[in-house]
């Protein structure tokens, strides 16, 4: 299930009570203003009424007056239908187009009755206001029809007019509450900001707190978070550079002294002598060792890009591990945004495996298109079994092969290398993987995608 | 100062405080044939120096009392001789400091005596190893003497390390083309694998020397992507 954004939450809220507000509001007024309205026309209409009925009692008063006639003096205008009921027979001044049927019979027995009445009836779809006067004296009762045609066009408008502003109002809401949304999380960009710079390695970066007085938990909270961060990372690293000073420093007077015993190992005897290589290549072992954990402890700083020549990277990593150049195939004006040290690191520890693990390199191919840079490594040696192409990248993760060819003393890796050359790759956002090479053997693809140097 | 390049039996001082690093270095460089003077502080290695030079001198940086950076300064005072540090710290700040200090080459323990040896031996030239003798080299005000060690910017002479010389001259026997990191690695350090910084420091330092505004080079320029040359 996917959650809808703050933004979009705040600006249906803001948009929701909009709408209720807007909405009531338009209701009540629309309402009250019909209310008044109708009223109004009522008693108009009514006290027309009264006024006609009492012109129809006068004229039927007078001797041998026709009904008709007596309906025709009146001046009614287009809106009002003057009827009456004399004898039970109706009369009024047109043909009767359901007029007479228009008048209640509830309405026609309270006029009856002796007692006049209004009441409001449907005609032709058109809402109509029956008015009766009972008109004694005369021995008849009058009854008008009112059609209320302008009232209810007036309504129509009234109610058209206070639903658009409604919908407007309804609108407006909702671009308020995009608008106040962005606004209230606008410092949270900064904040965003403030901490990809300090996962890139910049522990200095701190928010400025005398920014907004409402963020200032936050910008505390966040800064104080970044100080125990720095703290943190300094106790590391002055951990790492002591771990580092410890072991280096008795591994140099080993490896300076047991140099002195390897110019004499022809002095010794035979038993002193083995045990002399013994000792000079287990120093060497372990000093590779020692480098190997202190660079992969070191691995996760950020890598430091600038324009690299790649083929002379690749040359002096080649040089120094004895591939020849026949080999090798880049293209010498290659240049890619990279970290010189650890590329060639992780390219020399590529050469450095094949070499001690699969007969050596058999092609050295690196090439780009416009995102990625590929460095491919192909050897001589029996391949990786698939089941082993994950673990070889692994810390110590020695393949079973490369274990059951691991000879003795120096020929043996530290067990790190592949596990670099990931870590290397790894910092420069590529991936590295190994599959079969055409000819046997394996094939190591290690990719760097541009980054910006 | 005397040069000594054709020494036969070159000197080395160590300045290392740790008593068995200092005793075994001295023990494999003599074996690598050096004379070797070995001492535990910075400032004993200066007094050292200034009474009795040797060729070359290997630096530890974390020393007591006067600390290997300040020492690399004061060795560089006294004369041209090259300045290896030999230190357990690889972070890029150490490296970069100690060269700026006046540091030719930073290794890092643990070193291969017979590494280092071959390192002395490279650093200690004035100019390339194959190079043929050569003849005075000027590009506009800049002149350089391979043979008697000299350089003039504008008829001044310039004070300029074994390093920063034979860098200098590398790029002035082929001007106008470009070297990159790697290259100049090979030919001035003889690596042919190593540090870039070595060159970018070196180059940096060689421009405060030679260069009228070092921030805004015009003989030595960086080439983005590629390298340096000298114009």
């Amino acid at each position: 299930m996917t959650h809808l954004g703050l933004r979009a939450r705040a600006s249906a809220v803001f948009a929701a009570g909009a709408f209720v507000v807007s909405a009531s509001l338009a209701a009540g007024t629309y309402q009250l203003t019909r209310q008044s309205l109708v009223t109004e026309r009522e008693r108009t209409a009514t006290r027309a009424a009264y006024f006609d009925a009492a012109v129809v009692r006068q004229g039927l008063a007078t001797e041998g007056a026709a009904v008709v006639d007596v309906l025709r003096t009146l001046d009614t205008g287009q809106g009002r239908r003057p009827l009456v009921l004399r004898g039970g027979q109706w009369f009024a001044r047109t043909a009767d187009t359901g007029f007479t049927a228009a008048v209640p019979e509830s309405l026609r027995a309270v006029v009856r009755d002796g007692s006049p009445g209004v009441q409001r009836v449907s005609l032709n779809g058109v809402p109509t206001l029956v008015v009766g006067v009972p008109l004694r004296d005369v021995d008849a009762n009058y009854y008008e029809l009112t059609a209320q045609t302008e009232l209810q066009r007036t309504l129509r408008q009234l109610g058209i007019t206070l639903a658009v502003g409604a919908l407007a109002t309804t609108l407006a809401g909702a671009a308020l509450g995009l608008w106040a949304s962005r606004r209230i999380l606008h410092p949270l960009a900064s904040v965003a900001r403030a901490a990809r710079t300090i996962a890139a390695g910049d522990l200095t970066t701190r928010l400025d707190p005398a920014r907004d007085a409402d963020l200032a938990p936050l910008t505390d909270a966040f800064n104080e978070m970044v100080d125990e961060l720095e703290v943190r990372v300094e106790a590391d690293r002055r951990f790492a550079a002591d771990v580092s000073h410890e072991l280096r420093s008795p591994l140099q007077t080993l490896t300076a002294a047991t140099g002195v015993l390897a110019n004499r190992r022809d002095s010794f005897d035979a038993r002193t002598g083995l045990a002399t290589d013994l000792v000079v290549s287990e120093v060497d072992r372990f000093s590779a060792l020692v480098e190997d954990l202190l660079e992969l402890a070191r691995g996760d700083r950020p890598v430091e890009r600038r324009e690299v020549p790649v083929a002379a990277a690749l040359r002096s990593v080649c040089d120094a591990h004895g591939v020849e150049p026949r080999f090798v195939r880049v293209d010498a004006r290659l240049t890619w945004p990279l970290d010189a040290r650890r590329f060639e690191r992780a390219a020399a520890n590529l050469v450095d495996n094949a070499k001690r693990h699969a007969g050596g390199v058999t092609s050295l191919v690196c090439d780009a298109d416009d995102d990625v840079l590929r460095l491919v490594v192909q050897d001589a040696g029996p391949g990786v079994p698939p089941d082993e192409r994950r673990m070889i990248f692994d810390r110590f993760g020695r393949g079973r092969r490369a274990s059951a060819r691991g000879g003795t003393g120096a020929s043996d890796g530290t067990g790190l290398g592949l596990a670099l050359v990931a870590q290397h790759v790894a910092a420069h956002g590529g991936t590295v993987e190994v599959a079969d090479a055409d000819g046997g053997g394996a094939c190591f693809i290690a990719s760097f995608p541009r980054g910006r140097p | 100062m005397v040069s000594r390049d054709d020494d036969a039996v070159p000197s080395v001082l160590i300045v290392e405080d740790d008593d068995r690093i200092r005793l075994s270095l001295q023990l494999a460089l003599e074996d690598e044939g050096y004379v070797v003077t070995a001492v535990a502080s910075a400032e004993q290695g200066l007094q050292r120096q200034q009474s009795a030079p040797a060729d070359s001198i290997l630096v530890d940086l974390m020393l007591p009392g006067m600390d290997g950076f300040d020492c690399i300064r004061g060795l560089r005072r006294l004369g041209d001789a090259p300045i290896v540090v030999v230190s357990a710290r690889d972070d890029t700040h150490d490296i970069v400091a100690a060269l700026e200090a006046g540091a030719d080459d930073y290794v890092v323990k643990p070193v291969r005596v017979k590494e280092l040896s071959a390192r002395l031996r490279a650093l200690r030239r004035r100019t390339r190893a194959a190079a043929p003798a050569l003849p005075v080299m000027t590009l506009d005000d800049l002149e350089v003497s391979p043979e008697a060690g000299e350089v003039r910017v504008a008829g001044a002479p310039v004070s300029l390390t074994r390093t920063e010389f034979r860098l200098l001259c590398t790029l002035m026997e082929q001007p106008g083309r470009v070297l990159s990191r790697g290259a100049l690695l090979d030919q001035v350090w003889q690596y042919e694998f190593g540090d870039e910084r070595l060159v970018d420091v070196h180059v940096g330092r060689l421009r405060r020397k030679i260069e009228v505004d070092p921030a805004q080079p015009v003989h030595l320029v960086t080439v983005r992507g590629l390298g340096y040359k000298l114009v």
